[in-house]
């Protein structure tokens, strides 16, 4: 099993650092730390999350900029490994609130106290927020969020819109509130990252949602709730390909596959499509989910790269919403990689443009453009000059491209999957917490093809 | 609370024996306490004081604790008796800790059920004894267990469990029934070590259905995997890697989710490409290639030249998609991207040798690029193609010429094929140009060079072409082999030994667990010293698909390397006197000065170039004139130039170390070096009882140190004042002891005339005393002074030209006779 477990900074410092068996020299962070830095030899590329040096293995995860690494001599499952240091990192912001480095400094007692009910001599005991309060009594000293950036995937919330209490979910599930008691409430986020493919003719050739129902409790005493959603969900394609995308499927949302947390009963989930659980303290997914099924993606995205002349092209991106006007996408940035022989960039934004900002980096040779928003159902265009220092081999459009684009939504969600109704066992007839169904939808990669 | 005292005591103290029993009884008293909490912290205090002889201490405490009525302490106890195994075994064994342990299996509590599995699967790892063993019994056991159990213990169970052998295909099934539903686990190593335990026991099941509906049932939730973190991906990749090349069915038809997204991380882009090689079919070719040919423009290099090799594999592949490929790999070389046209020059090569005579229309689009060409692979393989293919170039000589003009200045791999090439060059095209040409390699290849690869190369052509040129024609022009896909390069035991570690590290290494674990706790508790027991010198660079990607071939192109090194069908007969055959028969053509560099016999190979990325070492601890030298070889087979060499010799028996700088020139890649490092003896002493293990690392500014080992012979400690008098070694040999003579029989020695051995041996400063003859056997009395004037008397009895010699001798340190026999064997081989 591991042998230590430690955390680095972004700098290689030392955050913390736990022996549990003893049989692993103790330079190894250093020695992790410089394998990891200097990759190849250069900076750029990422080292593989498993690696071995001289006999000792090393899994890392990066979490919020900060490295999470496990050492063994032994031949481990290396999934269990990372799984269990993805959980320490969630278990540990569950208990302080935000995770960073100043964070972990400023509590390291209670952190160390965590790790030592967390892991037993290497052997993962438990990674339940829930049951570890029950033998971890040190309290968290909060660290203040709100200067801070947010992490995690809830995070997202905390831009635009001011319905959401962005602070609610950096705050402990441990610590009190300064007022006394603690305010009753529960999130449940439908989470859903987004991949699509564009070929150069618009075609789609391969797209994709990876979605999450993640839950995060601040209920006192664990009542039971139940979670209904589409009634009509049905799950596992039939069928020889899974991509045959002339399958009408109606309204109907078919997932490929999905699975849940641990705490949910499914009992009724094959009649009515509802989860019953009693969630646990701090932050975990009810239910992943991953959907091939045709959808219609939020951007259309237009690229042309045309010769303008010798030395000279013009490239023009067009971004279109395909969503309703109500909802408003936030932070997108699209990107685009020019030819490398490219030296100048000139824009030219539409008219009356308000919060677009355009870049050309000459170390990277490409086109950046930032939105801070974009309305459901506008249309926003580009152009861009660019001047070269050599001729084109012939075909420019092979040597620019593809356009990529990131992007936030608030309150959509592309599959169409919902939560019907969350309901909570009531203790009293006054019992009426908060409850919070946010949806979201993020790009993970979104590209158009030249 | 004394039991938030004992929690820190665990991670600070470590200290004296007073002070922990001292310690010991508040905490023996602590694991009586009412609160169960406190209870536990004591055993798991207890299980980390490493001391033996406080282990008498816990075992009361640790007993009471097991059957303890809460379960936190029962689970805190059951790692407790694994840390005990791990201090003194034979104590748990004695106080039948491991039968409490099993009962536990059955415990109520889902935590204490998986650290009973964990604790008795880690005992079992490090015991030769069968303690843990699955039987039917167990099996039902722990199968029950795996419902109850904490998603951390149905690791443990499965990865338990997949050891079992299933008895017949009815049980098989029985088991896998069970385990499937563990495929719709949240957590991805419960999924992973589930998909193990099926495809293991899938090997018993015989209905197809069952197999093809399990193949089904697998392929959605390990796609699912690929949705979770990068680093839990690269994970999974590399276990598919290994899935599908057992069972493709599994995933043949989702290739689309191994198409790599923009923002995905180079290492896992690298696995999804190996990937979608593996799942190309004539099915999904066109999708496939359309994704490369995207690949091949994207801005990461390593990744483009990847893509670029891919399509080329995918062509030999798929025979019925190789026109399709080639035309995407002419459309590229178009780009005129210098990478990419090199990367695709040599996967082009590899496609001719797969479809002899059948696309060489495309060559005059290759020749257009031929001056942008640097890289020694790249240029290599161009010269091969205008060679084989010289008949339809029109000015092939021209091509070859150009390049012949920087010959001296060319890496190895390009002198070799350019050799190659101009000879099939003139045996085709035997006209005034090419034989001018002929010449002119010939000389350089012969005279200035230090390579003897390329020399030997160039005399055998000089002599085949100068005795019969027919024969050349048949040798050098002969038909070869055609090679084939290579996409599935694991060797078969290999595979099968990986497949049986899905789910672990070995399956990301793609290497046997026993190429990396080494247990050694040993490598703590020496802090001196600098090489960890057993630390594989070559698995720093894991894993190995990433590091080789780019400057190693991968193993189609290493078929052609095979190709390179071409006239491996030459006449064997006549090759050992070849060379004083050519010199006797055509003064003409022998230069005359003979490099001198390249004298003494070949230096054994201590790091081959497969461990040493690209570097091969060869080397030898030699004496000259009184002074101990380390003679080097240096190959550089990687595609880096390498600088700035540095040495470093771990401590020793004789201390060891060198006295001057390691002098390497630059080595630019297919390139050598030889040196010789002047060493010191006595610096860098090893304590311990004397051994011949020299462990070496060198390193250089572009690749990470590399360690290799050596082994030092104890004749070049031989010192040339080691001549004794007749009766000086009388006298020695009464006054040491008996105690002191010790004999061995070196089985590999053997001795055919007494005068030829006794002049070899004083060579090496063993020096010759008396000899007499009992009966048929021959007696010599030999005397050898070593290292810091330690005198050995020999006596060696042998019968003359049978192998074996009898060696007996006697000197002060008898500790060192293992090792001088070891010489002793070697210089009378």
């Amino acid at each position: 099993m591991i042998s230590q477990f430690f955390v680095l900074s972004q700098r290689g410092d030392n955050i913390v650092f736990r022996d549990y068996r003893g049989e692993v020299p103790k330079g190894s962070a250093e020695i992790f730390f410089r394998k990891v830095k200097f990759w190849k030899g250069d900076e750029q590329d990422d080292a593989p999350p498993v690696f071995n040096v001289d006999g000792v293995n090393y899994i890392h995860v990066k979490v919020a900029g900060l490295l999470f690494v496990a050492t063994t001599r032994v031949n481990v499952s290396p999934s269990l490994v990372l799984e269990l240091l993805q959980r320490i990192a969630r278990v540990t912001k569950d208990y302080l609130g935000v995770l960073n480095e100043e964070s972990l400094r400023k509590n390291f007692v209670l952190v160390y106290e965590l790790l030592d009910e967390v892991i037993d001599f290497g052997y993962p005991q438990t990674t339940s927020t829930e049951a570890l309060k029950s033998y971890v009594f040190n309290e968290p000293i909060v660290v203040d969020a709100a200067r801070l950036p947010p992490l995690g995937p809830a995070s997202m919330f905390m831009q635009g819109t001011k319905r959401m209490p962005g602070t609610a979910v950096t705050k402990s599930v441990v610590a009190n509130e300064p007022g006394g008691r603690k305010r009753e409430e529960i999130f449940v986020d439908i989470i859903e990252k987004i991949s699509v493919t564009f070929s150069s003719s618009g075609y789609i050739l391969t797209s994709e949602i990876d979605g999450t129902i993640q839950m995060k409790s601040y209920l006192t005493g664990n009542p039971e709730i139940r979670l209904a959603l589409n009634e009509d969900l049905s799950i596992g394609r039939t069928g020889a390909s899974v991509y045959d995308y002339n399958s009408s499927s109606g309204g109907v949302v078919i997932l490929d596959d999905c699975n849940f947390h641990e705490s949910v009963h499914l009992d009724s989930f094959d009649v009515d499509r509802t989860l019953t659980l009693v969630p646990p303290d701090g932050e975990f997914a009810v239910m992943n989910y991953r959907m091939t099924q045709e959808f219609k993606p939020p951007f259309r995205i237009n690229a042309l790269i045309e010769e303008a002349g010798a030395l000279k092209a013009e490239v023009i991106l067009k971004i279109r919403a395909d969503f309703a006007p109500t909802v408003t996408a936030n932070t997108i940035a699209v990107s685009m990689p020019l030819p490398a022989y490219t030296t100048r960039v000139s824009y030219e934004l539409e008219s009356g443009a308000v919060g677009q900002t355009t870049d050309f980096k000459e170390s990277n040779k490409k086109i950046e453009w930032n939105l801070k928003k974009i309305v459901g159902g506008s249309e926003h265009t580009l152009r861009a000059k660019l001047t070269f220092f050599q001729e084109s081999h012939g075909n420019i459009t092979r040597e620019a491209g593809p356009v990529s684009m990131s992007f936030t939504i608030p309150m959509y969600n592309a599959s169409r999957l919902q939560v019907r109704y969350l309901q909570i066992a009531k203790k009293s007839k006054s019992y009426n917490p908060y409850r919070w169904v946010r949806y979201v939808t993020q790009s993970n990669s979104y590209v158009a093809r030249l | 609370m004394s039991g938030h005292d004992s929690k820190y005591f665990s991670t600070t103290k470590k200290g004296e024996i007073p002070e922990l029993k001292e310690e010991l009884n508040s905490q023996y008293k602590d694991s009586q306490d009412s609160n169960p909490l406190i209870r536990a912290l004591a055993v798991r205090t207890m299980g980390c004081i490493r001391v033996d002889k406080i282990t008498e201490y816990l075992c009361d405490p640790l007993q009471r604790c097991l059957k303890d009525d809460d379960p936190y302490v029962r689970k805190t106890a059951s790692i407790c008796v694994a840390k005990l195994y791990d201090i003194n075994a034979e104590l748990v064994e004695d106080r039948g800790f491991l039968d409490t342990l099993k009962d536990l299996i059955s415990d109520n509590n889902p935590m204490v059920v998986a650290n009973a599995v964990a604790a008795l699967a880690e005992i079992q790892e490090n015991s030769h004894m069968p303690i843990f063993e699955i039987t039917s019994h167990t099996l039902s056991k722990l199968l029950t267990a795996l419902n109850e159990c904490t998603e951390w213990g149905q690791v443990f169970i499965l990865d338990a469990l997949s050891r079992y052998k299933a008895a017949d295909a009815r049980e098989a099934e029985n088991i896998v029934e069970r385990v499937t539903p563990r495929l719709q686990h949240a957590n991805c190593a419960v999924v992973l070590s589930a998909v193990k335990m099926i495809l293991q026991q899938m090997e018993l099941i015989t209905s197809t259905d069952v197999v093809r509906n399990l193949c089904k049932k697998m392929s959605p939730p390990l796609v699912t995997l690929l949705s979770a973190e990068p680093e839990t991906q690269y994970v999974v990749l590399r276990n598919i890697n290994l899935i599908v090349q057992r069972r493709p069915t599994i995933l043949a038809h989702e290739i689309k989710v191994f198409f790599c997204k923009y923002n995905d991380p180079i290492y896992v882009k690298m696995e999804k490409l190996e990937i979608m090689i593996k799942l190309a079919s004539d099915r999904n070719i066109d999708q496939v290639l359309l994704e490369f040919k995207e690949y091949a423009t994207e801005v990461d290099v390593d990744f483009v030249r990847k893509a670029v090799r891919a399509i080329g594999r995918c062509a030999i592949k798929l025979e019925r998609a190789a026109e399709r490929c080639i035309s995407v790999l002419l459309e590229l070389i178009k780009i005129k991207v210098n990478y990419v046209v090199q990367e695709a020059i040599i996967v082009i090569k590899d496609i001719f040798r797969r479809y002899p005579n059948t696309y060489e229309s495309i060559i005059a689009t290759l020749c257009e690029s031929l001056d942008t060409l640097d890289e020694p692979e790249a240029k290599a393989s161009m010269i091969w193609i205008i060679g084989e293919y010289a008949e339809r170039i029109d000015n092939a000589d021209e091509l070859l010429e150009s390049f012949l003009e920087t010959f001296r200045e060319e890496p190895a791999l390009v002198q070799l094929q350019l050799l190659t090439a101009i000879v099939k060059l003139f045996l085709k095209k035997p006209t005034e140009g090419p034989q001018q040409m002929i010449q002119a390699v010939l000389n350089h290849a012969t005279v200035e060079t230090d390579n003897p690869d390329l020399r030997d190369r160039a005399y055998i052509y000089w002599r085949l072409l100068s005795s019969d040129p027919e024969a050349a024609k048949d040798v050098v022009l002969a038909e070869k082999p055609v090679i084939s896909d290579d996409s599935n390069q694991l060797d078969p035991s290999l595979l099968d030994e990986l497949l049986a570690n899905i789910a672990t590290l070995s399956s990301v290494f793609h290497k046997p667990p026993d190429a990396f674990v080494s247990r050694a706790k040993s490598a703590v508790s020496r802090p001196d010293d600098d090489y960890p027991d057993g630390a594989e010198s070559g698995y720093s660079e894991l894993p190995a698909q990433m590091s080789d990607s780019v400057p190693a071939p991968t193993s189609s192109s290493g078929v052609s390397q095979a190709s390179t090194r071409q006239p491996a069908p030459a006449p064997a007969a006549p090759v050992p006197d070849l060379l004083g055959d050519l010199i006797g028969m055509d003064n003409a053509l022998v230069p005359t000065d003979q490099p001198t560099t390249n004298s003494g016999p070949p230096l054994p190979v201590v790091l081959p170039s497969s461990t040493g990325q690209g570097l091969q070492i060869s080397a030898q601890l030699i004496r000259r004139d009184g002074q101990i030298f380390y003679s080097m070889l240096f190959e550089n087979n990687s595609q880096l130039t390498l600088d700035g060499f540095m040495i470093q010799f771990n401590k020793n028996t004789f201390g060891l170390a060198h006295a001057g700088q390691l002098q390497v020139p630059q080595l630019p890649p297919g390139s050598t070096a030889r040196t010789l490092l002047p060493m010191v003896a006595f610096q860098n002493l090893s304590p311990g009882p004397p051994s011949s293990l020299l462990q070496v690392a060198v390193k250089n500014n572009q690749q990470p140190v590399c360690y290799f080992t050596d082994k030092i012979l104890l004749n070049v400690f031989f010192s040339e004042d080691g001549r004794m008098e007749r009766a000086n070694f009388l006298e020695t040999w009464k006054s040491l002891p008996d105690s002191n003579e010790i004999a061995k029989d070196l089985p590999g020695a053997v001795i055919h005339s007494i005068d030829a051995t006794i002049e070899r041996l004083a060579a090496t400063n063993v020096f010759f005393i008396a000899k007499r003859r009992r009966t048929n056997e021959e007696v010599l009395y030999l005397s050898v002074k070593a290292a810091r004037g330690i005198p050995f008397l020999i006596e060696v009895t042998t019968v003359l030209g049978t192998p074996g010699v009898k060696c007996a001798i006697k000197t002060p340190n008898p500790e060192m006779a293992p090792l001088f026999f070891e010489a002793m064997e070697s210089l009378l081989r």
